[in-house]
């Protein structure tokens, strides 16, 4: 699951796969546009919907939060 | 010795990347012309950057997000302003359009005079349009009926959805905002009338194409232009699309144009029993519809 969603995550801003601190919006690593690709890969490539209340920078702030999130949604 | 410009005032009032861009920009120029800067936030967007943008660059900021409030701190202002609304739906009230130490500026997302009013990013695509592009002009009374400052053109890519048109625009205000910000605070700006026909069709923010429904007997090609027009992400712009499947009403959870191959890979691992219909869109490849039963 980890890789693909840093698959996902690389082919739509491969910096971020490098990124270490905790605000990756902030910081301008990626923005709404690269956040609404990546959600789309990852509801296609899980088959789950990402309600819109979890859209938000604190869920996409680096990879290890976007796993995080993916995994809690898998695990509803 | 500042640049030529008799605003003492500039405001920034909107939302989005475009908004983000344009604060940047005159935040950049605020010492070259020598005005003071402030940010409304009007309409409250989970990604936004604008308050970042503040908080780094010392920008006053105000959150203000009720009409008339908002009409009120307008109004106060007695110094001669630049208002630059830049992705904003709030209309701006006729006295204040008029007051005369008040200039407004506003971005619209297509080439007016078509296309007036809220989401037009949605009805160039679901229109079938092959280009579009944006429009900076003056703010009057009247909804996007002002005179044109700038405009700049786009094509409308084959498979674009509405977000992915949306960022495109944006990138061209941005850019337009920077070629004519010199003219515009010189008050130079050799703008035109936008000539359109008393009885244009203005764009409602409850409007939405085909009414959010379809059949699933249409041609996939109309299907799959209409789930790209009101396809904004998770901004819930639009609600979901609603067909029938079955004879069961649906609404469309996502969908995606995927190779032939893939598709028949996918129906022959039983896909269709687990909530996916797939539309064949011509040149090998097909539109995959995720769906729910509504009830």
């Amino acid at each position: 699951m980890e890789e693909k969603i840093l698959e996902i995550l690389g082919e739509h801003c491969e910096e971020a796969l490098d990124y270490n601190g905790d605000n990756m919006m902030e910081d301008g690593i990626i923005d709404s546009f690269t956040v609404i690709n990546v959600i789309s890969d990852i509801e296609d490539e899980f088959d789950i919907e990402i309600d819109a209340k979890y859209v938000v920078a604190e869920n996409f702030k680096n990879k290890e939060a976007i796993i995080a999130l993916v995994q809690k949604l898998l695990e509803e | 010795m500042n640049k030529d410009t008799s605003f003492r005032q500039v405001i920034v009032i909107g939302y989005g990347k475009v908004t983000g861009e344009v604060l940047q920009y005159v935040y950049d120029k605020k010492e070259e012309y020598g005005y003071d800067l402030a940010f409304i936030e009007h309409e409250v967007h989970a990604l936004s950057m604008t308050g970042q943008i503040c908080r780094e660059n010392e920008i006053p900021f105000k959150r203000i997000t009720d009409k008339k409030e908002l009409a009120a701190a307008f109004d106060k202002f007695t110094e001669k302003t630049l208002i630059i609304s830049a992705s904003n739906n709030f209309l701006f009230p006729a006295d204040l359009v008029d007051k005369p130490n008040i200039t407004i500026i506003n971005f619209h997302n297509a080439i007016l005079p078509d296309y007036p009013g809220r989401n037009a990013p949605t009805w160039v695509i679901y229109k079938g349009e092959r280009q579009t592009g944006i429009t900076w002009h003056y703010v009057t009374a009247g909804v996007d009926e002002g005179n044109i400052i700038i405009q700049k053109r786009c094509e409308i890519a084959e498979d674009m959805k509405a977000y992915e048109l949306t960022e495109r625009l944006m990138d061209l205000a941005g850019e337009a905002f920077r070629e004519s910000f010199a003219d515009i605070m010189a008050q130079r700006v050799k703008a035109r009338e936008q000539g359109f026909a008393k009885d244009r069709r203005m764009y409602r923010s409850y409007e939405m194409p085909a009414d959010g429904l379809f059949d699933m007997t249409d041609m996939p090609e109309n299907i799959y232009r209409l789930l790209r027009s009101v396809d904004y992400g998770k901004n819930d712009i639009f609600p979901l699309m609603r067909t029938v499947i079955d004879g069961r009403e649906a609404k469309i959870l996502r969908y995606r144009r995927i190779s032939a191959d893939k598709a028949k890979s996918e129906q022959d691992g039983g896909q269709e029993e687990k909530g996916f219909r797939y539309l064949p869109l011509g040149d090998h490849t097909v539109l995959k519809l995720k769906y729910a039963y509504v009830n």
